[in-house]
């Protein structure tokens, strides 16, 4: 009750303060411009508004940098719905969807689904941080490289559900997707690995670069193959279309409560990050569904579950950051930065000593959250126009946008020749008909997986039990084996009735 | 909390600094600082922070620009500086990757490409403890013979301590890499490995919550704010390991450019602003060195790299 005491003049104090407003407004709108801008991410966007933001008030200056956070994670969901490119990392499953919904002429239909789930994951995300964050923070705490490991297994076994059904292919695009994330320096040895005495390789391949090649540049050589005949057909773009319709929110209403859950949970964990979160909500939409197999033909849960997922991880993220004063990810350390150079300690007693402060930010994430869905419903049918510009105009600004986002990341021309290359590995794949998103998954899955044992195995000394030495590592494991055996024992049952059938 | 408070225009009051002593190098361009890591790390926000100290004291009459410049574990933008020899308005700040990527052989420049400005500071390691660890002392980790220990990174200084006192103390380490601190601290906390060394700003915090127990410090005199925390060599076990901050330039630059930029330095991190917005905040100790003593240091923190690196078998 007194928690709620507290976050009610929270976001009292956020909205009654018109500077507090107009930060949160700025930052969120930089969030969505750097979200939606292929390459660049909230963690870029975060870094990038830090100078500037040191500059204010603390309230203000982490309202503002939160605002560029969650601003991003709602402004990804636009170039991958209309273009088919991710604007960012946790935005890259959103794409598998939301752009067959937009070449079917239903832009409208997917951003309006997009909006709406991450004001939904928002919340949920929201209501974790602001209620309950001293729980999950001890829970985070419990998942060690044991866990995790159990975790990244089981996310792996989700490969059968979003693989196709040519099994063999969907396996050679997980293993190529395994390989390609163990390239760089390898973080427990030291030495280098398949970098062949190249420095650009040194520190890995940028997820980014992979996202925006192999969806983004390698759809576009594809289309560039169909000729200019095939237009999309085109859509009405009215406001009445970008609200979803009751029957939508209905019938994702799963999809929604699943994928915030799980990026809430997925997101608190320390290292784990909002694509994982995004991958796993998918894959669980697609499980439960009843028709799953319209997921990566424009199913519309396919959109409300990553995108839920992301928005609600971002505020996980946050949990251990406001708790015990370590950051999660790579954004939360740059935000942990910002609240040292505001003379800042966050740490276990933040809440305490800074009361004020901590309710009046957690205020101003609400009221953020709120803005974003008027701001991105407002620019959506202006973004939506893009369907219209003609292909070979549309291209050319893609690229030229695309080029300038990923240039952006490091000032580097070879992370475009890196790009360029995933480009082509995009479009040779998707002419032989190897599904891309395996590749994906291992690609984010592979090194966490790969962590997770060797930090296990550190520690205890080669001694493979200790798997079976934690109560979470043993049920996740669990679950993975009921993952991959149920559908097996359902053929088998399947195929016994039909022979029963036949023989009757 | 409404009014805006722009943190260059509030100190007019720094005049009596800005006497330099008469050098025949005057700056005409802005300067550029490179860091090799991303904003908001540890480098980039001492570096922005010597940068905002030195315009609030008005100690040149020229800006400077810090810009990241990432990639390559450092190689990237250190062989950029390294490349534009004889630019006397270019610095980049020196880290760990600034030794450690050229002893690899994943760089075209190693530390010897550069000339020395002045090393700052150095931030020590605060080693700590789970509360609930049945380890009090150095005492109880030698007694069991074996100690878990994370680390941010496998070349890394935490990584280095815990070579270091594997020797000092005749016991096994095994050491964790994780992504980063946060992630070191939060396996620390959950009890899935032993032991950290933290940084300073980042334990203190966690210690006086008495979450963590502060065992020692890594650093050759007692840590400010960590007062009562004794440093190895006090407890008679010869470990010192900190992380350098300083700052060079590309070679070739001309001498009175580089005791112009070096006296800046000087001037910048003897004021109280500097210590009231990095020292203090950030808990790093003073250790201003220039010219060949800088350079002693880092050759010497070099062939500390290099033993470690070779230990490790990372290289032969």
């Amino acid at each position: 009750m007194e928690t709620l005491t507290l976050l009610g003049s929270g976001i009292w104090a956020a909205a009654s303060d018109p500077m507090m407003l107009l930060a949160i407004l700025i930052g969120a709108l930089v969030g969505l411009l750097i979200g939606a801008l292929p390459g660049l991410g909230p963690t870029a966007g975060v870094a990038i508004m830090l100078p500037v933001a040191v500059g204010f008030e603390p309230v203000v200056a982490l309202a503002m940098l939160a605002g560029v956070y969650y601003g991003a994670m709602f402004g990804g969901a636009v170039t991958s719905i209309l273009l088919g490119i991710p604007g960012d990392a946790p935005s890259v499953m959103t794409v598998i969807d939301g752009y067959p919904m937009a070449k079917q002429g239903k832009a409208g239909q997917a951003l309006g689904m997009s909006v709406y789930a991450s004001f939904v994951g928002g919340l949920v995300g929201l209501v974790g941080l602001t209620l309950m964050a001293q729980i999950f923070s001890r829970y985070a705490l419990m998942f060690g490289p044991v866990e995790m490991t159990a975790l990244m297994i089981l996310s792996l076994s989700l490969v059968t559900v979003l693989g196709t059904n040519d099994r063999l292919k969907s396996f050679i695009s997980l293993g190529l997707g395994l390989w390609i994330g163990t390239i760089g320096l390898d973080q427990i040895m030291g030495g280098p690995r398949f970098t062949y005495g190249s420095s650009i390789l040194l520190e890995g391949i940028d997820f980014s670069l992979i996202a925006v090649g192999m969806f983004g540049l390698g759809q576009m050589f594809l289309a560039l193959e169909e000729g200019p005949a095939s237009r999309v057909d085109m859509a009405s773009y009215s406001y009445r279309s970008m609200m979803p319709r009751w029957i939508d929110f209905i019938k994702c209403r799963a999809a929604l409560f699943t994928g915030s859950i799980i990026g809430f949970v997925v997101g608190v964990l320390p290292g784990a990050g909002a694509t994982a979160a995004t991958m796993m909500a998918y894959a669980t939409a697609k499980k439960m569904s009843k028709e799953p197999e319209k997921f990566g033909t424009g199913a519309i849960e396919g959109v409300a579950a990553p995108e839920a997922a992301n928005n609600s991880a971002s505020y996980g993220n946050m949990v251990t950051l406001f708790t015990l004063g370590i950051p999660g990810s790579a954004t939360m350390a740059v935000m942990m930065a910002g609240l040292l150079m505001l003379g800042l300690q966050p740490g276990p007693r933040l809440f305490e000593q800074q009361s004020e402060f901590v309710w009046t930010l957690f205020g101003t994430f609400y009221i953020g959250n709120l803005l974003l869905v008027f701001i991105t419903i407002l620019l959506v049918p202006i973004l939506a126009a893009a369907v219209f510009v003609s292909r070979g105009l549309l291209f050319a600004m893609v690229i030229g946008v695309v080029v300038y986002g990923i240039y952006g990341i490091n000032l580097s021309l070879d992370d475009l020749l890196v790009m360029a290359a995933f480009g082509v590995l995009g479009y040779v794949t998707s002419k032989l008909n190897y599904p891309t998103v395996p590749l994906i998954l291992g690609v984010v899955i592979g090194p966490m997986l790969e962590l997770g044992v060797r930090r296990s195995l550190i520690t205890s000394r080669g001694d493979f039990s200790i798997f079976l030495g934690s109560s979470i590592s043993v049920f996740l494991l669990v679950c993975t084996v009921i993952i991959l055996v149920l559908p097996l024992f359902r053929r088998f049952r399947h195929s016994r009735a039909l022979s029963t059938e036949q023989s009757a | 909390m409404s009014t805006l408070k722009i943190m260059g225009v509030a100190a007019g009051l720094a005049l009596g600094f800005a006497t330099l002593p008469a050098l025949a190098f005057e700056p005409e361009r802005d300067v550029t600082i490179v860091v090799t890591s991303s904003a908001g790390g540890g480098s980039d926000t001492a570096t922005r922070i010597l940068a905002s100290v030195i315009d609030e004291l008005e100690l040149t009459p020229v800006n400077f620009l810090v810009e990241n410049r990432t990639g390559g574990s450092g190689s990237v933008g250190y062989s950029f500086v390294a490349g534009r020899t004889g630019d006397p308005y270019l610095w980049t700040k020196v880290g760990v990757s600034f030794f450690t990527t050229p002893l690899m052989g994943e760089s075209p420049v190693s530390y010897t490409d550069f000339t020395p400005l002045a090393a700052i500071s150095v931030d020590p390691y605060i080693m700590v403890v789970a509360a609930n660890s049945p380890i009090q002392s150095l005492d109880d980790i030698i007694e069991s013979g074996r100690m878990i220990s994370g680390t941010t990174g496998i070349v890394a200084d935490p990584a280095l301590l815990a070579q270091k006192l594997q020797e000092e103390l005749e016991i096994e380490v095994d050491i964790v890499p994780f992504g980063g601190d946060g992630e070191v601290t939060a396996a620390l906390l959950g009890g899935h490995i032993e032991v950290q060394f933290g940084n300073p700003s980042e334990v203190l915090e966690l210690i006086e919550a008495g979450e963590v127990r502060a065992i020692a410090a890594s650093s050759d005199r007692r840590v400010p704010g960590f007062d009562d925390i004794p440093t190895f060599v006090e407890l008679g076990y010869d470990v010192v390991q900190t992380q350098l901050r300083g700052f060079v330039m590309p070679r070739d630059v001309p001498e009175d450019a580089v005791g112009y930029w070096t006296a800046i330095i000087e001037q910048a991190v003897a004021s109280p602003q500097w210590k009231e917005q990095y020292l203090d905040r950030f808990n790093a100790i003073p250790y201003v060195l220039s010219g060949a003593e800088f350079q002693a240091e880092m050759d010497r923190r070099n062939e500390e790299y290099t033993e470690l690196m070779t230990t490790l078998g990372i290289i032969e």
